[in-house]
């Protein structure tokens, strides 16, 4: 039998320490509900069934040219990624994604005003300019040293083979992407488009 | 459930024995490696970028490609750190028993330096590890040697640090000048069950590809055989020596240079480099590719 003494003095003893021990908990991860969404049983895969192999995209990337080398980087099904080298150094990444994995990735292109080569075009944070091609391929040029601008940005986006890209019918499961008209595709403009920054959503 | 990758390089160590180790190093490769820890700090460094939530957008996404066990980062993350454990695990019982109680001499008098034989297995075993990491994070096929070693050229930041940090401390340090050749002779002439029995190849064996241990010895020899002009032309342009490498070492980590044999067995117990750096490279390339699918 614990006598009510006996409680009184242990009382304010565990609730100190349980103050302590939750004091001590660890802060949630902002990251937490994304790591519970993904891990819990029958999560959804990151990549879709349907996304087209990334070895699909590797032709539509641009070549090495002058001082720039085209280096291959990631090759993953629904992606692909290039470093864009100049004296040895990385200045920029070439991705081609399948937004089939990541349809919120193709919906920011919905508002967007600017084209590149006739594509609906955006800005993501300071160093990405994106175009999306048939409603569904997305194409980026990210920058990873100051001097590539986003005119350079620009610039490359015009190197890759859009019209081939565009041709791109993906595997029949997937979801048809709208077709869109497509002036002028692969003919650079002469002067590179000015962009408006779009919100990084 | 496996352990959330943000918490994984949240937990990087910013200091300690693997930390110093691998900074002894700098002189070899000036700047290239500067031990990037913590998610949002790799997040804010690989893209340059500061707005949180773009920041978040990019981190929820790389945790989701992490967690997908069919994109093969996770068993990237399994081959770096088992090589680590596995290749240190002879040496731990001695390093737990001295740890506290003694100088760091009385420690090394526990250790048994490795034989040459084990040593060499563990050099080219490590070596096949970074190369089917390689295939594993950048979604090429597992037995591509040729893609590996054209990758080889472009190693920069910390990938490159761990491969100098191999050639070092599991090549240069352990067996002296001609280790590629010291090694590669080894393998070539070792039974398929010798090299069964070796610590180190046990833990990875299962991500080695080739059908049988004579196979997977048969893979082993040819990828080392690959990179071997890789790392003698790396030693003869830095101008690397056994020497050279243990002044520096000492200068971070105390010890005395008549125990060199000792030192192998040392940095192979405490020195963790393959899953430090390991990881660093992983958490690269996921928010590489995470940025760019966002």
């Amino acid at each position: 039998m614990i006598s009510a003494r006996w409680l009184r003095v242990f009382a304010p003893i565990f609730l100190s320490l349980l103050l302590f021990v939750t004091a001590c908990a660890k802060p949630e991860s902002r990251y937490s509900q994304v790591q519970k969404d993904t891990t819990r049983r029958g999560a959804p895969t990151a990549v879709a069934k349907a996304a087209e192999q990334g070895s699909t995209f590797n032709k539509f990337f641009p070549n090495s040219t002058g001082t720039y080398e085209v280096v291959p980087a990631q090759e993953k099904k629904g992606f692909a990624e290039y470093k864009l080298n100049k004296d040895g150094k990385t200045v920029a990444m070439l991705s081609v994604s399948d937004t089939t994995s990541l349809p919120t990735a193709a919906v920011k292109y919905r508002n967007s005003t600017e084209t590149i080569a006739g594509y609906p075009a955006v800005n993501q944070g300071t160093t990405a300019t994106g175009i999306l091609i048939n409603d569904r391929y997305q194409v980026k040029v990210l920058s990873r040293d100051p001097s590539f601008t986003q005119e350079d940005r620009v610039a490359w986006l015009q190197k890759f083979d859009l019209r081939g890209l565009a041709k791109l019918e993906g595997p029949k499961t997937a979801t048809t992407p709208a077709q869109k008209s497509l002036p002028n595709t692969a003919t650079s403009p002469k002067r590179a488009p000015t962009l408006t920054p779009q919100p990084a959503t | 459930m496996s352990k959330a990758i943000y918490e994984i390089v949240d937990n990087l160590p910013k200091g300690g024995i693997t930390v110093s180790a691998l900074k002894s190093l700098d002189f070899v490769v000036p700047g290239q490696w500067n031990n990037l820890v913590g998610f949002d700090n790799t997040i804010r460094a690989v893209t340059g970028e500061t707005d949180e939530a773009l920041i978040q957008q990019i981190g929820e996404r790389a945790v989701t490609l992490f967690n997908d066990k069919s994109q093969g980062y996770q068993r990237a993350l399994w081959l770096y750190d088992t090589v680590d454990s596995a290749s240190g695990l002879l040496g731990t019982a001695a390093l737990m028993n001295r740890i506290g109680q003694d100088t760091f001499l009385g420690f090394l008098k526990n250790l048994t330096p490795k034989p040459e034989r084990a040593q060499s297995i563990d050099l080219c075993v490590k070596l096949v590890t970074e190369l089917v990491a390689f295939c594993q994070i950048n979604g090429i096929p597992g037995d591509s040697i040729g893609d590996f070693l054209a990758a080889l050229k472009d190693y920069s930041g910390e990938s490159l640090m761990r491969m100098v940090a191999l050639v070092s401390f599991d090549g240069l340090i352990p067996l002296g000048a001609g280790f590629t050749d010291k090694a590669l002779s080894m393998i070539k002439g070792m039974s398929p069950s010798e090299l069964s029995h070796n610590q180190t190849f046990k833990g990875v064996q299962d991500l080695i590809p080739g059908g049988n241990d004579a196979g997977k010895q048969a893979f082993i020899t040819e990828s080392f055989e690959s990179t071997k002009g890789w790392m003698d032309e790396f030693v003869a342009s830095k101008g690397l020596t056994q020497q050279g490498l243990v002044n520096n070492l000492s200068k971070f980590v105390e010890f005395s240079s008549d125990k060199l044999d000792y030192l192998g067995a040392f940095l192979d117990v405490s020195v963790k480099y393959y899953r430090h750096t390991g990881i660093q490279t992983l958490a690269r390339r996921l928010i590489e590719r995470a940025v760019a699918e966002i």
